[in-house]
């Protein structure tokens, strides 16, 4: 007579190989996450100390007139900004209502892994931020960390 | 391969010789086995990039639990447009097995149990070869050498069975949990040697064994 304990067990197993053996479908993955890494900047209007788009936003890399990451944007309360891993520091023009100013960013650069699909980027921690003062009043760093998150790093009071 | 899918059949098999059979005790021979992963090697043979071999030890303690160790050395490498990732490592694993099977039916010939076991691989890992691209341009660069110890568990169900005297071939799929990758979260490794992918917690593997088994000692069971 055959033992209905001890063939349950054997069913159960032969269940739980089946199903981890269908776990090694090796279908390649393809990458999922945010590969780009940005530092956030949000503006802020100098008088009331709230947040505010102004008219008007182009932003370019210093020595790359031509290549606008934003051209006359409007209605951008938040700006993205790419650092150059290549270098500790980068610096942007920035023209807030047709009036332009420079900030530059100090920073260290360091690899991070992000998955095995979408391999490594660069990771950032701002040492500092200097600017001109033509229409920004202040930049306040409130986020030293540069990651994929794409979360607010600096804010700029006009 | 075949003849491990037949396991399955024979068991049953073996369960209705059992109900027929008339001793009263059953000697069952406890075993020292040891044997070693077939998958690895077969793997790199089929043209993959990776080297893997596994040797185990299985010492029973009594007619269903089992004492288990296993060492290893894996080598990985992986290429794709935007970096390259090669490891290296031994891993070693220490654990118990139990099997499922009543010992009156595996008179130590078959085994469908489950093993667990705390495992530690000592690797090194480089990345010659990175490159990221934004606004600014290309950016190349690499990671250096590095060498760290990963901490993780598996838990490995399986069938084994005796296809000659002392000699089984069997398989096990390993569930594996990384408990600790030896490294910080910017640089977690891609792969772990004896673990799989780094950058998850989980990890699944498959072993084809061949095992050697060697009796030390005679218990007798009531039926």
């Amino acid at each position: 007579m055959i033992k209905p304990r001890v063939t349950g067990l054997i069913s159960g197993f032969a269940l739980i190989l089946l199903t981890a053996l269908l776990m090694f479908s090796c279908t390649p993955q393809s990458c999922q996450e945010e590969t780009e890494v940005l530092i956030g900047a949000s503006f802020y209007r100098s008088g009331t100390g709230r947040i505010a788009a102004p008219d008007s936003v182009t932003v370019y890399g210093a020595g790359k007139e031509g290549s606008y990451i934003y051209k006359k944007a409007a209605g951008q309360q938040v700006i993205f900004l790419p650092p150059d891993a290549s270098s500790d520091y980068c610096s942007f023009v920035i023209g807030i209502n047709g009036i332009y100013d420079t900030l530059t960013f100090s920073y260290s650069t360091y690899p991070h892994l992000l998955s095995k699909e979408c391999g490594y980027t660069f990771y950032y921690t701002t040492a500092g931020c200097t600017f001109t003062t033509n229409i920004i009043d202040t930049v306040i760093i409130r986020n030293n960390r540069v990651t994929n998150r794409n979360e607010e790093n600096i804010r700029i009071f006009f | 391969m075949k003849r491990t899918f037949a396991f399955s059949f024979s068991i049953l098999l073996q369960l209705f010789m059992f109900s027929a059979s008339g001793a009263d005790t059953i000697a069952f021979p406890l075993k020292i086995r040891a044997g070693a992963d077939l998958f690895g090697p077969a793997y790199r043979i089929a043209g993959k990039n990776n080297i893997s071999f596994e040797g185990l030890l299985i010492i029973d303690r009594d007619t269903s639990f089992s004492w288990v160790v296993s060492a290893g050395y894996q080598k990985y490498f992986f290429s794709q447009y935007n970096y390259e990732y090669s490891a290296k490592g031994l891993f070693f694993k220490a654990g118990t097995e139990i099997n499922a099977i009543s010992p009156l039916v595996s008179r130590g010939k078959y085994f469908a149990g489950a093993g667990l076991k705390y495992a530690v691989s000592f690797y090194t890992y480089e990345a010659p070869f990175i490159s990221s691209e934004n606004y600014w341009g290309e950016v190349n660069s690499s990671i250096g050498r590095i060498s760290r110890a990963a901490h993780f568990i598996e838990v490995s169900p399986g069938i084994r069975t005796e296809v000659f005297k002392n000699i089984m071939i069997g398989w096990s799929v390993h569930l594996r949990l990384l408990i600790y990758s030896g490294t910080g979260r910017n640089l977690r490794p891609v792969y772990i040697p004896g673990y799989g992918n780094g950058t998850k917690s989980f990890s699944p593997g498959l072993s084809y064994y061949l095992i050697w088994s060697i009796p030390y000692k005679t218990e007798k069971i009531n039926r």
